[in-house]
């Protein structure tokens, strides 16, 4: 794998632009001389291009600049800020002093630290200037599809499952740069909208028997008139129904009143001789409504009767009318049986209370496809889309001639609107080069962001209000969002992608080696670091446990793994990890898998992951012509440290792989399912290693010791990559100092998770909008 | 025995009714179109990752045909392919752009461009060879083409030396900045062939749901115009691809309304999921694609194997360190031995592939008869990632190809000349695509 890596000096890439001022060794320079004397303002003239000239050109000069990397071209200081990603590595490898290979002619530590500082201040940006950068369009990806449907509609189906991967941009896939729509993902909204809508909405089908009113049996009190049946005075009016399925039924009595007294009218409902309850009738007498009992029954007869008990009657009195209460009951209707897939959902009940008459349509229609698709939408709908709309649904009802068909069908339609499947930012006739987002798409900007899913309706109403632009109650809602269960979907789409845990679906390794390895452990390590971060999250701790820790979740198996005593069956639970050299997710074993081959480790796979993950500061990539592996010297029969030690002979190679390879072999007492271990194979194991700049360290333990001291860097690192996913855009060298002042804000708290989002979410990359201006 | 394995052989058995059938003569009328030939000419693309072991490749001489070792498994089917030597993809190479062959390989293979180098923003390449071709002959069939592989795209960030995921794994392109997804589950494939939803459900409601989709379709293309218009430029190209999806889309729903009675005609199981066994579920997805030919419903798919830089291990062949890994063999005897067992286990795919077609009948031939599919590589040697001298086979007759022949052209001659050459016998008439710089002669 090694010559899949970082990215190109001299292209205008995201990731990893902050390497700007270093990795460790700077740290040890600085630690073997506390005492800096005060350096004079370093200038270009002076620090930079004298040494750029001496030590560098040599190579990276010419037609064929040595890893594609031409220095000689830039020669001004005007060149360097047009191309702060390049010059940003260029301080990265000569401040750790990668850079020139060792063995060359090379600059002292002072003139490597003036060249730096040099070019560190001069691609420093200014927040108060620097533009929020403009994301692209972003459809929902998969897993905000799901979320959504879930949200939007109550269902828990996952229809985008079966729709084809979404493509990756700076290491996430919610980039709106890289999420493309194609007929065959257009194809699969339209399936999954009408799954979807049949879920949510359930057309009744059922058997209905009805009775008109005259037809029903009665008592004395009660008399058929008019095709009804008329309660003058207490009564009771039934019919025996046959029932040949079980299951369950509605008793429907359409009744309305004549009101009279302080009180409604009151009627019984019997079920043979039970009375089932006692209800009021509140509709008048000139417009009946349905009163629906639902209950379970058996095959057989039943007697169902409705019985008239508070009739009132006062005679005319001092020229007041007569006071008469009368009921009157239309029809009785036996509804079912009811199939449990035909019961009304909830987000049916809620959107369609009752099924309106035919001539009322319309304005139902209406009135509910305006919430709905206020909410699809996540913004209010608009009344030229609602007109649009309705035409789908009459299209619906009618050809249906179902008022749920024509719902069904609008739903769908909205579920494949652009304005749903998409988040829509717009530019507006702004003339000014960027704008506040409004407090719906601040709203989303956040929801997505914490939740991967819509607003909720709190949200929504303090998007409604505008309360959601203020910088506290954004800050607020953020701490209110990650203690809501909704938050794991940061969990399940930020950490394993940062971690890139997805890797471990792949991770096959030999199992005549690593039999301990099966699809139960491979569960468990995926748990075990979700558990982990959720944690930090949701405790709100420090990120820096990411790091190092002294605690972590087992269950069993992986207790097994890890040697931990006394943790049985399946349940994770949180354990110390006291004495057991691990702690952070760095030595969890699902980062020490996916950065292993199916037979060994490999310390360069792990280097890079500490560099690229934790460290934000990726390798850059081999240069072309990677020269032959297959040198005479390197042998079958020599261990992977050696053959690597061959390797770095090399000093095109040695240049990289020193301090890739130097970070990897720290991690190499454990094996490639994470187990440890003090020999491999015969060969006992070295775990010692030897950074750029001198410093020495043996071991996990005190590599991440290492790390600790400089967690500024880690912290950088972390909020650049919450940043990217959080804006759904690669951070580029323009954000840089929006990130710097995230991580400086958060610095005295020692970088609590909590506080971190509340940082971003506050920041102008996500709050504000680069305003292109509507294209033609 | 997996269940996957059960399955398979009764979807197989299925395939064999439908094939010893006269109904199935009377299955591809059903969805072709009126005006469409007799034999309608397939093409078809097979990626294979990570290049590919040149020694036991390539026949030592031009002219008639020789087996080589990695050729064994096609033996039987020996005048039914050619082996093209010396062809190239030059702008795969890195001219200036530093590493990532693998991306650039995959990006370059059918369209003969050189990938804009970027992680995210802007990604940039070509129209591909089966897209332009899918333009023309795919307006006869209900899909204009038809994009597979075993490998989803990659799902976390580590593309290829700073090369957008889109790069490493897509090869068909509809234009420039738009890959075409391809379907890695041969469940889902079956469905969109075919259909979801219980048989009954279709058939009672296959015509009333076209009308539905109609009107929504119409409906969303309203709003998103209304959308379009209000977006910042780069957002507006967005929406363009949301307008080509449903346009798309509309007009399969317009145009055909016999899938139900397709189905039942062909009495097809339908797949489970994708097989535990990759060469199972590479023979699986070659299924499909055999029987999206047979019922015409598309005349054009391409197939990847793995995507390029796949870390795989082979462990049922008994080669479990990761193809990726072996193929930078150093030259090593160990590697180079594994390296020629994973070929040689992609050959055997690519037989059972060929053998199913040619085992159905059309017309007075077989089904490979009437196509022309391409078989090979992006990279050479997976050592030295070179791009030219490209392991390319040609399988099949159709548009006339003269098989059993190995054709050797000059070193570097660009790719996409066979290409255009190809386009060009059926009948789509392409002066240039991507480096092409003139047709191949003598392959017809």
């Amino acid at each position: 794998m090694a010559r899949f890596s970082g990215s190109l000096v001299g292209l205008a890439l995201g990731a990893g632009f902050l390497g700007g001022s270093l990795v460790i060794p700077l740290q040890t320079v600085a630690q073997k001389k506390p005492a800096q004397a005060p350096v004079a303002t370093p200038t270009f003239e002076k620090d930079v291009a004298p040494i750029i000239t001496k030590y560098c050109a040599g190579c990276h000069s010419g037609a064929q600049p040595s890893g594609g990397v031409l220095l000689t071209a830039g020669m001004t200081a005007a060149a360097v800020q047009k191309n702060p990603t390049a010059w940003s590595r260029v301080a990265a490898r000569v401040g750790n002093q990668s850079m020139p290979p060792k063995g060359l002619p090379a600059p002292t530590e002072a003139q490597r630290r003036a060249m730096v500082a040099w070019i560190d201040k001069n691609l420093a940006g200014d927040c108060k200037l620097a533009d929020p950068g403009k994301v692209t369009l972003r459809r929902l990806n998969r897993e905000e599809y799901n979320n959504t449907v879930r949200d939007l509609m109550g269902v828990s189906i996952r229809p985008a499952d079966d729709f084809p991967s979404d493509d990756v941009g700076y290491g996430f896939d919610n980039i709106g740069d890289v999420l493309s729509m194609s007929p065959l993902l257009m194809e699969k909204y339209l399936a999954a909208s009408e799954k979807v809508v049949k879920a949510a909405i359930r057309i009744p089908k059922m058997k209905v028997q009805a009775v008109d009113g005259a037809s029903l049996q009665y008592t004395t009190g009660a008399a058929p008139r008019d095709g009804a049946m008329l309660f003058p005075s207490n009564g009771t009016a039934s019919y025996k129904f046959k029932v040949t399925a079980p299951g369950w039924y509605r008793i429907r009595l359409k009744l309305g009143e004549q009101h009279a007294g302080d009180e409604y009218s009151r009627v019984d409902l019997r079920l043979d001789r039970d009375k089932l309850t006692t209800f009021e009738v509140r509709e008048p007498m000139g417009n009946p409504g349905n009163y629906d009992f639902p209950t379970k029954l058996t095959p057989g007869e039943y007697n169902i009767g409705a019985t008239f008990i508070n009739d009132f009657y006062r005679p005319p009195l001092n020229g007041q009318k007569a006071l008469d209460r009368n009921v009157i009951l239309t029809a009785m209707e036996l509804i079912g049986p009811i199939e449990e897939n035909q019961i009304q959902t909830a987000f049916q009940r809620k959107l369609i209370p009752s099924t309106p008459p035919k001539e009322g349509w319309d304005l139902a229609a209406r009135t509910a496809l305006s919430g709905f698709a206020t909410k699809a939408y996540r913004r209010p709908v608009t009344t030229e889309e609602l007109d649009r709309l309705l035409n789908v649904f009459k299209y619906g009802a009618r050809s249906g001639d179902s008022f749920e068909v024509g719902m069904q069908l609008a739903c769908q339609a909205v579920l494949c609107n652009p304005n749903f499947l998409f988040r829509v930012e717009l530019d507006g006739a702004s003339t000014a080069s960027s704008r506040t987002l409004n407090p719906y798409e601040v709203a989303s900007r956040l929801s997505y962001f914490l939740w991967s899913s819509m607003p909720d309706d709190t949200l929504f109403g303090l998007a409604k209000t505008g309360d959601i632009l203020k910088p506290e109650v954004l800050a607020e809602q953020a701490k209110r969002m990650i203690q809501d269960p909704r938050s794991d979907a940061l969990v399940e789409n930020f950490a394993t992608q940062w971690l890139q845990l997805r890797k471990l679906n792949n991770f096959e390794p030999d199992v005549k080696q690593f039999p301990a390895f099966n699809s139960e452990l491979r569960e468990a390590m995926f748990t075990e670091t979700k558990l982990y971060f959720t944690d930090v999250m949701r405790s709100d701790r420090s990120i820096t446990e990411f790091l190092d820790s002294k605690y972590t979740y087992v269950n069993e198996p992986l207790a097994k793994l890890y040697g931990i005593q006394g943790v049985t069956g399946r349940d994770f639970r949180k354990v110390s990890t006291e004495g057991t050299g691990r702690g952070g997710v760095i030595t969890q074993a699902s980062v020490l898998a996916i950065t292993s081959n199916p037979t060994r480790t490999s310390p360069t796979k792990r280097g890079r992951w500490i560099l690229e993950q934790i460290l934000g500061t990726p390798p850059p990539p081999p240069p072309p012509g990677v020269p032959d592996l297959a040198e005479k010297h390197i042998t079958e029969k020599m261990s992977v440290r050696q053959k690597l030690e061959e390797h770095r002979k090399n000093p095109t190679c040695a240049a990289c792989h020193r301090e890739m390879d130097a970070l990897g072999f720290g991690f190499e007492n454990f094996d490639p399912i994470g187990k440890f271990r003090t020999a491999d194979g015969a060969a006992p194991i070295d775990a010692s290693a030897d950074l750029p700049g001198g410093r020495k360290f043996t071991g996990a333990t005190q590599l991440k010791t290492i790390l600790m001291g400089d967690k500024q860097l880690f912290a950088r690192s972390f909020v650049e990559k919450l940043m990217t996913y959080a804006i759904g855009r690669g951070v580029d060298v323009q954000d840089r100092c929006f990130v710097d002042s995230v991580v400086k804000e958060t610095a005295a708290g020692n970088y609590k998770f909590g506080e971190i989002v509340a940082k971003i979410v506050n920041s102008d990359p996500f709050k504000k909008r680069k305003v292109e201006g509507v294209g033609k | 025995m997996t269940e996957n394995q059960i399955d398979r052989r009764r979807f197989l058995k299925g395939l064999g009714t439908l094939m010893a059938l006269p109904a199935l003569e009377g299955l591809a009328p059903l969805a072709r179109a009126a005006n469409a030939p007799e034999n309608p000419v397939r093409m078809a693309f097979l990626f294979v990752p990570n290049g590919i072991d040149m020694r036991n490749w390539t026949p030592p001489s031009p002219g008639s045909l020789e087996i080589t070792p990695l050729l064994e498994p096609l033996r039987g089917l020996k005048n039914d392919f050619s082996i093209l030597t010396g062809l190239a993809q030059n702008n795969a190479n890195a001219l200036g752009d530093g590493p990532g062959d693998h991306a650039r390989s995959t990006a370059a293979w059918l369209t003969g461009v050189h990938p804009k180098k970027t992680a995210g923003s802007d990604i940039k390449l070509g129209i591909s060879a089966d897209q332009v071709a899918a333009l023309e002959i795919g307006k006869k069939t209900r899909f204009s083409s038809l994009e597979l592989g075993c490998e989803r795209g990659g799902n976390a960030g580590d593309c290829d030396s700073g090369y957008s995921c889109a790069y490493s794994s897509n090869i068909s392109w509809r234009s420039e900045n738009t890959p075409v997804a391809k379907e890695v589950n041969p469940r889902l494939v079956f469905e969109r062939l075919f259909g979801n939803g219980s048989k009954s459900e279709q058939d009672e409601s296959v015509a009333r749901r076209d009308l539905f989709n109609k009107s929504i379709l119409d409906f969303v293309m309203e709003d998103a115009t209304s959308l379009k218009g209000r977006l910042g430029k780069r957002d507006q190209m967005k929406m363009e691809e949301y307008f080509q999806a449903v346009r798309e889309i509309e007009k399969r729903v317009v145009a055909f309304e016999n899938t139900a009675k397709l189905e039942a005609a062909a009495g097809i199981g339908k797949p489970k999921g994708i097989p535990s066994d990759f060469g199972e579920h590479i023979r699986l997805m070659g299924d499909m694609m055999i029987l999206a030919f047979q019922a015409d419903l598309t005349r054009v798919a391409t197939f990847m194997f793995a995507n390029d830089g796949s870390n795989r291990s082979y462990a049922q062949i008994g080669v479990s360190d990761g193809h990726h890994d072996i193929s930078h063999h150093g030259r090593l005897a160990d590697k180079l031995e594994k390296k020629k067992k994973i070929d040689t286990y992609h050959v055997e795919q690519l037989a059972y592939i060929l053998g199913r077609m040619k085992a159905i009948k059309e017309g007075n031939g077989s089904m490979l008869d009437n196509t022309l599919l391409v078989y090979g590589a992006g990279i050479s040697d997976g050592d030295a990632h070179n791009h030219n001298n490209l392991p390319i086979l040609l399988a099949g007759r159709g548009g006339g190809l003269k098989a059993g022949q190995h054709y050797v052209f000059d070193n570097y001659t660009p790719m996409n000349n066979l290409f255009i050459t190809m386009l060009d016998r059926v009948g789509v008439r392409v002066e240039k695509l991507g480096d092409s710089t003139g047709k191949l002669q003598g392959l017809f």
